[in-house]
């Protein structure tokens, strides 16, 4: 493959960045956070035991049971707590797209490009394990890591199936499906993340997203909520994904609020609808977060 | 389904799962999951792990959380240093036993215990001439497969 010089780098990107309206330095950084697996312990009891061993917490206030790790002598990972399953390791933007899709006891979830699992555990937790969790990957060697987070966190919902997204029928509908897909992602958790990404990258990553997406849809029960989420801060893999979901299919926009902004309405140029702005971004100088991208989708 | 039974006689349960078997590991469904019907192609997990069959049984975590909830588990209690040397795979001295729940016996099996929840198994031996409750099972488990895979 042949890459032209001006469509990768640190500056190609950042660029781009600007053009949408953020003057980002390349450098931002999220702090590592935790979430209280709430089908183990309350937020209460597990930050007093963290705060006993010497862990500062500060509460990530746009976040049900978040915390942001301000200092900790040891990772948080090496703790028996965490061994436990008492809490996981997520960082905070990630943490709020299943928090946006608000899955209830009674639901019928899909999380469709579950593994590692974090957010398949956060969505048991908020199911209270009740009601029935898929949780679908295609690489079975994540899927091990995913199945390890279950038995670690406790939950008691789920089936786990290793398969291709993109052709899913598990022959049922579901009321509630997690779209995290596969992305670019971006260079706040990733600092070699400049001189690896090409902008090829972002339109093949484009392409796999809308077959996942319209398979997301087709296993969605007629009013069902579709929570499509990436750490990409690419336009190609979130907004205009989107514009595109919503000229392919049966389905509307319904707002995502919370920290950051609206989606962008205009994209290098090219002026987008006005529903757009109903999905929602992270951007890393707004939030001290990784850059993250929320549309919440309903299907007629 | 045997050497399942067998470890839940060793750890002096009663508990009698209803099991649903994939490939060598051993899961049980709550009444929602079982009410459900679902397909079983490509399914790799489902519902409450509650163990592998290797040699011998081994147990998931929360199988031992279920254990640890039952009246009259042996159990014994570590503070949080003992309990940190066992889930990296140590045996435990007597002395290090903070509490025990049952009486000590040569040869029988105990839940491992840290601030209520169980943090392993392992059986009442002398290594020796010292007494220790030797490592069978911890949740350290989780980082040496996670390292491992």
């Amino acid at each position: 493959m042949v890459v032209s010089r001006e469509e990768t780098g640190k500056k190609f990107f950042l660029n781009r960045y600007l053009s949408l309206g953020h003057r980002l330095t390349g450098d931002e950084r999220t702090p590592q956070a935790i979430r209280v697996n709430t089908l183990k312990t309350t937020d209460d009891e597990i930050s007093a035991t963290l705060m006993g061993l010497g862990v500062k917490l500060s509460k990530v206030p746009y976040l049900d049971h978040g915390y942001v790790v301000e200092e900790s002598e040891f990772s948080l990972g090496a703790y028996i707590e965490y061994l436990l399953g008492l809490y996981s390791l997520q960082e905070s933007a990630s943490q709020y797209a299943v928090q946006a899709l608000a899955p209830n006891p009674g639901d019928t979830v899909l999380d469709m490009c579950a593994a590692p699992g974090g957010k398949t555990t956060q969505i048991a937790a908020y199911m209270e394990n009740r009601g029935l969790l898929c949780a679908m990957d295609v690489d079975r060697a994540r899927v091990y890591a995913l199945e390890n987070n279950l038995e670690r966190c406790g939950v008691d919902n789920s089936l786990v199936y290793v398969g291709e997204a993109t052709s899913l029928d598990l022959g049922t509908r579901f009321s509630k499906v997690l779209l995290d897909a596969p992305c670019s992602g971006n260079y706040v958790t990733d600092p070699s993340w400049f001189s690896r990404r090409v902008v090829e990258d972002v339109h093949r990553n484009a392409e796999t997203q809308r077959k996942l997406l319209s398979a997301a849809v087709r296993n969605l029960e007629p009013g069902g909520i579709l929570l499509y989420s990436t750490c990409s801060l690419e336009p190609e893999e979130n907004e205009l994904n989107i514009v595109w979901l919503l000229s392919n299919h049966e389905v509307v926009l319904e707002e995502v609020d919370g920290p950051g902004e609206d989606g962008l309405t205009e994209v290098f140029g090219r002026e987008l609808e006005d529903e757009i702005s109903k999905c929602h971004r992270f951007w890393p100088d707004m939030t001290r977060t990784q850059g993250f991208f929320l549309a919440k989708v309903v299907k007629r | 389904m045997r050497l399942l039974k067998r470890f839940l006689e060793q750890v002096g349960s009663k508990m009698v799962p209803e099991v649903l078997m994939i490939d060598s590991r051993r899961f049980t469904l709550n009444e929602e999951l079982e009410r459900r019907r679902f397909g079983r192609e490509n399914l790799v997990y489902a519902g409450t792990y509650l163990g592998r069959n290797r040699r011998l049984f081994e147990p998931g975590s929360p199988l031992l959380q279920m254990l640890a909830s039952e009246e009259g588990a042996r159990k014994v209690q570590l503070g949080r240093e003992a309990a940190w040397l066992f889930v990296c795979g140590r045996d435990i001295f007597e002395e290090n036993i903070e509490r025990v729940e049952g009486v000590l016996e040569l040869g029988s099996h105990y839940l491992v215990m840290f601030d209520g929840r169980c943090v392993g198994y392992g059986r009442y031996e002398t290594s020796a001439g010292i007494h220790v409750i030797r490592n069978l099972f911890d949740l350290g488990d989780f980082l040496r497969r996670e390292a491992s895979g």
